[in-house]
């Protein structure tokens, strides 16, 4: 099973780095669009990030539909899981 | 007498260039590399070898059987697809069973029916260590003919690598010119427009110049083909061939320009290959440049094809930083690829297919994998192969052409196959 709380600091760390918004401002509830004003280029780069950071390769379809922080973390756990 | 004209192994070697044709179908002048072979050749019928998973598009677009061993029968001459017929080989003068090399490459060879069919017959249970197994039974009847032939060094220009094209393009130009064309201005030319060597000028008669164009012929000839139309404000500099249907929608078309079917081209272009279908519409330099099939660039994209220390360029080869001994050399296209607004592409950068390069203020990298998007310097698989398809399909139907299930399934294969290099490239650029 996959550290939730590992996955959790690395999505806010990749998310940081991608949208410029300071670690401490990410929460789960945070939206990528709304929230962290995330440009549809950004969520490209985030899922790039995403899959760099965790070394896995998540299909672009679902990956694209994810709307927020904690369903991001819930997203790629799955993955790390299925490693 | 029969021609085969065949790829090697080396294929690899002019990627991006030739993930989506064969060797010989690259661009170099007026024609490709194998129009020139079959011309010098003037064989009575035609066959080509290539690569298994290229096969089946290729057959789709070839004129002639493709990959089929029962055409390797008869008298027949062989000939690497990779030659580039400029003179210095005489493909005429192979004697029966005489073969021409250059150090190990094959170059071509003359084989007599009983030597072929001997040698076929050999090439059955034949192992072959090391051999490209995408190319037999090919390989395995020429393993076998080696021996068989008398083998004679010969002077001859192989396309090793991409950027030969390039080098060569001027002077082919030129010789297919002599070759195929009678100079002759068969369209109205309008009261506001300028031929300068018109002795040199062949027009077709369907081409249709607009007023306020320039076509300057003094330094080398200019082909305009069919239907071909050439909007004001366009200066064409010769040596260029401007192909059937092609638009220039004003700019400069400096020298040693080689224009495929099809094709949309603005702003400044120097020393540009393009193979057919491809748009360049708008201002933006691009310099010393091979740009592939149903290619995008967006207005005011520009490429360095110079250094500022004039020294030559290196290119990204197989993974390793190459210098290609040229003084001039921009970039190197693949097919599909699509370059945003502003996008500045650096001396000698290689180029997938499928791609789509953002402007993110700064210059791209030498290397940009295929099925890439470039967002803010680093790689991403941008929305992924589904919708990079769907684009590919809209830009084909643009130009009324439909992607067959075939062209469909050879991009999922090479999007299998270097799928990898686009992984480790985004892994390094973020774990920077």
């Amino acid at each position: 099973m996959a550290d939730l709380n590992d996955v959790t600091a690395r999505v806010k760390k990749v998310t940081s780095e991608v949208v410029g918004v300071p670690v401490e401002q990410i929460t789960a509830e945070s939206r990528f669009v709304q929230d962290l004003h995330a440009e549809s280029i950004q969520s490209i780069e985030l899922v790039a990030g995403f899959e760099a950071e965790f070394d896995i390769e998540m299909d672009e379809d679902d990956a694209l539909e994810v709307k927020n922080v904690g369903d991001a973390i819930g997203f790629i756990a799955k993955y790390v899981d299925a490693k | 007498m029969k021609l085969i004209i065949f790829e090697d192994a080396k294929y690899d070697n002019l990627y991006p260039l030739t993930y989506m044709r064969p060797s010989f179908e690259l661009r170099c002048g007026a024609t490709s590399l194998c129009e020139k072979i079959t011309h010098a050749v003037g064989a009575d019928s035609s066959a080509a070898f290539v690569r298994d998973w290229l096969g089946e598009v290729y057959a789709q677009k070839a004129e002639i059987p493709v990959n089929d061993p029962a055409e390797l029968e008869g008298d027949v001459v062989f000939v690497n697809g990779r030659l580039l017929v400029d003179g210095t080989c005489d493909l005429k003068s192979i004697g029966p069973d005489e073969a021409l090399k250059v150090g190990d490459t094959l170059v071509a060879a003359n084989v007599t029916a009983d030597t072929l069919a001997a040698a076929k017959e050999e090439s059955r249970d034949a192992e072959l260590p090391g051999a490209d197994v995408s190319l037999e039974p090919l390989e395995a009847v020429l393993t076998a003919l080696g021996p068989k032939l008398a083998v004679k060094e010969a002077e001859a220009t192989m396309i090793d690598f991409p950027w030969l094209l390039i080098r060569h393009n001027s002077a082919m130009i030129e010789s297919d010119f002599e070759r195929l064309y009678t100079p002759a201005v068969n369209a109205e030319m309008p009261a506001l427009s300028c031929m300068l060597g018109s002795e040199h000028i062949y027009i077709a008669p369907t081409a249709r110049i607009h007023p306020m164009v320039v076509l300057d012929a003094t330094e080398g000839p200019i082909i305009i083909e069919e239907d071909v139309i050439i909007f004001p404000h366009t200066r064409v500099e010769g040596p260029g061939y401007i192909g059937p249907g092609c638009r220039l929608m004003g700019g400069k078309i400096r020298e040693a320009c080689s224009f495929g079917p099809v094709c949309r081209v603005g702003g400044e272009v120097e020393c540009v290959i393009m193979q057919g279908y491809s748009n360049k519409y708008h201002d933006g330099f691009l310099g010393h440049t091979y740009i592939c099939e149903w290619v995008n660039i967006g207005g005011a994209t520009t490429n360095s094809d110079l250094k500022n220390d004039y020294t030559t360029v290196s290119v990204y080869f197989k993974g390793e930083l190459t210098d290609t001994g040229e003084q001039f050399l921009g970039s190197m296209i693949g097919d599909h690829t699509k370059t945003s607004i502003g996008a500045l592409l650096n001396t000698g950068t290689v180029v997938g297919m499928m791609s789509n390069l953002v402007f993110s203020g700064q210059l791209m990298p030498k290397e940009v994998p295929s099925f890439c998007w470039m967002l803010n310097g680093r790689p991403t698989k941008g929305m992924g192969l589904k919708a990079m398809l769907r684009t590919a399909r809209a830009a084909m139907g643009r130009r009324k052409k439909e992607m067959s299930p075939a062209e469909e399934k050879l991009i999922r294969h090479l999007h299998g196959m270097l799928k990898e290099d686009l992984r480790k490239a985004i892994k390094k650029a973020f774990k920077r």
